[in-house]
């Protein structure tokens, strides 16, 4: 009697634990959802409907149209993206590369900009992700005070040469990327 | 409430258009109330469309990484951080990938703690750089920036085009590209610690 007390014990701690383990991780979606997901989708809705009921999207689309659907244009943002001055300062919340890239869909939704380029432009506005975090990343990661001080130049430096060659990349990458459908 | 009805009168309305002082008042404000039902339609279309998917998207791989526990990729940790050739994609394919998809930004940088210093800020950089290549598949791993992503996406879907080709070149051209920031990095580092060495 004991033996099968203990088994149906064992069941329902192993039963209780899944069921718990899953409610608190569908606890924690919601959470994320709330608190990170929804309001950038607001900012974001509200950015894509004063592009598209105000004059202002045709003044990006130009400015955008030449240089976002040549391999050179990507190329340029790209770079700029990564100058090391700058990359710091376009981090942050990796605000800077959403709105662009909510900017470059709209694009390409209004058949702007061609769909393949989407893959080389995805990394043509990011060369500076992490750009502003890389002390606080290395110290998550126990580095000294020492190696901080040479890691953020060295990553810095480092993102001027992979971020234009991260772009060329998907570029070749990107053949036969959404091309058959025209 | 209010502000949907006021549309739908105006849509619904067959007298001439409003002119003079008040006239132009009031097309104003229908300009003005335009873009912000143009954004509430697109917000809904949003919500509508991607949030339940992700929500239960969410819901099981968070319960994935709960019962597999974090700690197991601990050991990963140890084995990249070996010397030698062979254990260069350990470091700047595997090891960043399954960090950014067990912890998640921006907890995935804590598993640098493995390695030696010389080899911390490339890790960092390779790590950092897939946040955002994982989202078109794993959205958990970076939920708060998941807009890189969706942004350009949006565009494709409304062509009317799948997003699963994008999403997985998205993700392979992304371990391709820290694979090659790992070394590079790497060897920027060592050479800028060589030369404070010198001057040390």
């Amino acid at each position: 009697m004991d033996g099968l007390t203990a088994i149906v014990v064992k069941i329902g701690r192993a039963v209780g634990g899944v069921v718990g383990t899953l409610y608190q991780a569908g606890r924690d979606a919601v959470d994320t959802v709330i608190r990170n997901v929804i309001p950038f989708m607001a900012f974001i809705s509200f950015i894509i409907g004063l592009i598209l009921t105000t004059g202002i999207g045709e003044w990006i689309a130009k400015g955008i149209k030449g240089s976002a659907s040549s391999l050179p244009g990507l190329l340029l943002i790209s770079v700029v993206c990564a100058i090391p001055i700058l990359s710091p300062l376009l981090g942050p919340g990796a605000v800077i590369a959403q709105i662009v890239g909510t900017l470059l869909g709209v694009e390409i939704g209004k058949g702007n900009i061609p769909a393949q380029y989407s893959l080389p432009a995805l990394f043509a506005i990011n060369p500076q992700v992490g750009c502003d975090f890389i002390p606080v990343g290395l110290a998550l990661g126990e580095a000294e005070p020492e190696t901080v001080e040479i890691g953020v130049p060295a990553v810095l430096f480092s993102r001027l040469i992979t971020g234009p060659l991260a772009v060329v990349i998907a570029y070749f990458a990107s053949f036969g990327l959404y091309t058959s459908h025209k | 409430m209010i502000v949907s009805g006021m549309v739908a009168y105006a849509a619904a309305a067959t007298v001439d258009k409003p002119t003079g002082f008040l006239g132009s008042l009031a097309t104003a404000a229908e300009d003005f109330i335009k873009v912000f039902n143009k954004g509430g339609s697109v917000l809904l279309s949003l919500m509508g469309g991607i949030l339940p998917t992700l929500i239960v998207l969410l819901t099981a791989v968070n319960a994935l990484v709960r019962l597999i526990g974090a700690e197991k990729i601990e050991n990963l940790g140890t084995i990249a951080a070996r010397p030698g050739i062979q254990y260069y994609p350990v470091r700047y394919i595997i090891l960043p990938f399954v960090s950014v998809f067990m912890l998640t930004n921006p907890m995935a940088y804590t598993m640098g703690r493995f390695l030696p210093e010389r080899l911390k800020p490339a890790f960092y950089d390779s790590a950092v750089s897939f946040v955002h290549p994982i989202l078109g598949i794993f959205p958990h791993a970076n939920p708060g920036e998941l807009f890189v992503y969706l942004g350009i996406a949006t565009g494709i879907q409304q062509l009317g085009y799948g997003l699963g080709d994008l999403a997985v070149r998205y993700l392979l051209v992304g371990l391709v590209v820290i694979f090659i920031r790992g070394i590079v990095t790497e060897a920027i580092t060592a050479k800028m610690m060589s030369r404070a060495e010198k001057a040390a």
